[in-house]
């Protein structure tokens, strides 16, 4: 189990439901720095993750309601509100914007590295060094740029089939990785 | 495709991944309504992975779970005004910036060219000032002349116009050097006053003057030299008591104790 302490999951999901600041709280203190782990892979800005953490913290906080345990675990439902969050900031005009004036800075200074560094060690990131090419540029593509599968046909150049049987094949092998 | 083929599709993981099509997605979960061993896998694959990016954590910023805590804080009391407590975004400011150093060099530059232009000004009025001093002194001192002789003149008028005054003719002698000389001799019957009007005399020579003569029991007596400088024409010369006739003659500068024959110029005779 993924949770240690004084709640089960389940426990977990129904004080949230009810707006409990402890449990709250909790959750915050269990999950936030796997998330922001998660963020930084995508938006890879230290300063913008940490807005994007922000705001998908607040996001759970306001659609607990909306969660639905036969769907999924928390995790995973925190785990892709936080990847979309990411998504969204990266396409947004004001990350374009200062990515452009940070691309410049770390051209100059090349301060980016020792982030870049560290992110390349962990979690999925990590799992993406593993893959073949031709995966890596779909996963990479799907999961960390947010392109659907037709997107990815188009900017690849390859067929929408060829794109889903390289994801799904990637993706096993990523369960094989967690084992 | 049976379940198992299903399960192993990669399905489960573009499934929790987020990456699946929503008509894959839509699929997925029916199939887990519909087998425990399609939920049963991935239950199992959600797992693997919670643990995995459990252990991955990297640390927020310290002050960020205030921050979250006070802005659902604020959404929690309906009555509380929502404020945001998003960081503000760092909004490049530069071009405000570029704007304001813009203006400030535009003004610099009218202060300059301002500046350059009212010291210019200035020079050039204290130049007209002093212009108009110096034609001003011209004027006071012009105006001064003027009243000097315009007092002389009238001074010489009321004289003439005194009716106790004798007017004494002093046309040019036959053997005057100019015979065409011609002065008049205001003389006053009462206060023996000696004036003298210079109708038409040479001009002298430097070392030269004028001198009137009073000829008193047939005997010149000295009546006063003068000369023509500054365009003259009206002086008070000595006090003559008695005389039958005036006399002018060329002499010596500072005139002399007897007259030179040779050089009268006009003489007249009193009226008996």
């Amino acid at each position: 189990m993924g949770l240690t302490g004084t709640y089960t999951e389940q426990e977990l999901v129904t004080a949230l439901k009810a707006q409990d600041d402890q449990a709250f709280s909790y959750l915050y203190d269990h999950y936030s720095g796997s998330l922001f782990s998660i963020i930084l892979q995508i938006v890879k800005s230290p300063e913008v993750a940490a807005d994007v953490l922000q705001e998908v913290f607040v996001n759970i906080w306001r659609k607990m309601e909306s969660y639905d345990p036969v769907k999924g675990r928390l995790f995973t439902w925190m785990l892709n509100i936080s990847r979309n969050a990411s998504i969204d900031m990266l396409r947004s005009k004001n990350y374009q914007n200062s990515q452009k004036n940070r691309e410049i800075t770390d051209t100059v200074y090349g301060n980016d590295q020792v982030t870049q560094t560290s992110i390349d060690s962990i979690g999925l990131t990590k799992f993406l060094g593993k893959l073949r090419p031709e995966q890596r540029v779909l996963i990479e593509l799907a999961y960390f740029k947010g392109y659907t599968h037709d997107e990815i046909s188009q900017i690849e150049d390859i067929p929408l089939g060829t794109v889903k049987t390289r994801i799904r094949n990637a993706l096993l092998q990523l369960r094989e990785y967690l084992k | 495709m049976n379940v198992q083929e299903y399960i192993l599709s990669g399905i489960v993981e573009s499934y929790v991944m987020g990456i699946a099509s929503p008509e894959d997605s839509a699929d997925f979960e029916r199939m887990c309504a519909a087998h425990s061993e399609v939920r049963e896998a991935r239950n199992a694959f959600e797992l693997q992975l919670e643990e995995r990016l459990l252990a991955q954590k990297l640390d927020p910023p310290r002050e960020l779970k205030s921050r979250i805590f006070s802005e659902i804080g604020m959404e929690k009391d309906e009555n509380s005004p929502r404020i945001p407590l998003r960081k503000p975004k760092l909004v490049p400011r530069i071009g405000f910036a570029k704007y304001v150093a813009a203006a400030s060099l535009i003004l610099l530059g009218g202060s300059v060219a301002l500046n350059f232009y009212l010291l210019e000004q200035y020079k050039k009025t204290i130049a007209q000032n002093k212009e108009l001093v110096d034609a001003q002194t011209q004027v006071a001192g012009t105006n001064r002349i003027l009243q000097t002789k315009l007092a002389t003149y009238e001074n010489a008028l009321s004289l003439m116009k005194d009716p106790l005054m004798a007017i004494v003719k002093l046309p040019g002698v036959p053997t005057s050097p100019a015979p065409l000389s011609m002065a008049t001799v205001y003389w006053n019957t009462y206060s023996k006053d000696v004036y003298l009007l210079i109708n038409q005399l040479p001009r002298p020579n430097a070392d030269k003057e004028y001198q009137l003569w009073a000829i008193v029991d047939g005997k010149p007596v000295d009546a006063g030299v003068f000369n023509l400088d500054e365009g003259v024409s009206f002086v008070k010369l000595k006090t003559i008591p008695k005389a039958e006739a005036f006399a002018i003659t060329m002499e010596k500068k500072g005139g002399s104790t007897t007259p030179t024959m040779e050089a009268l110029y006009v003489m007249g005779k009193v009226d008996g």
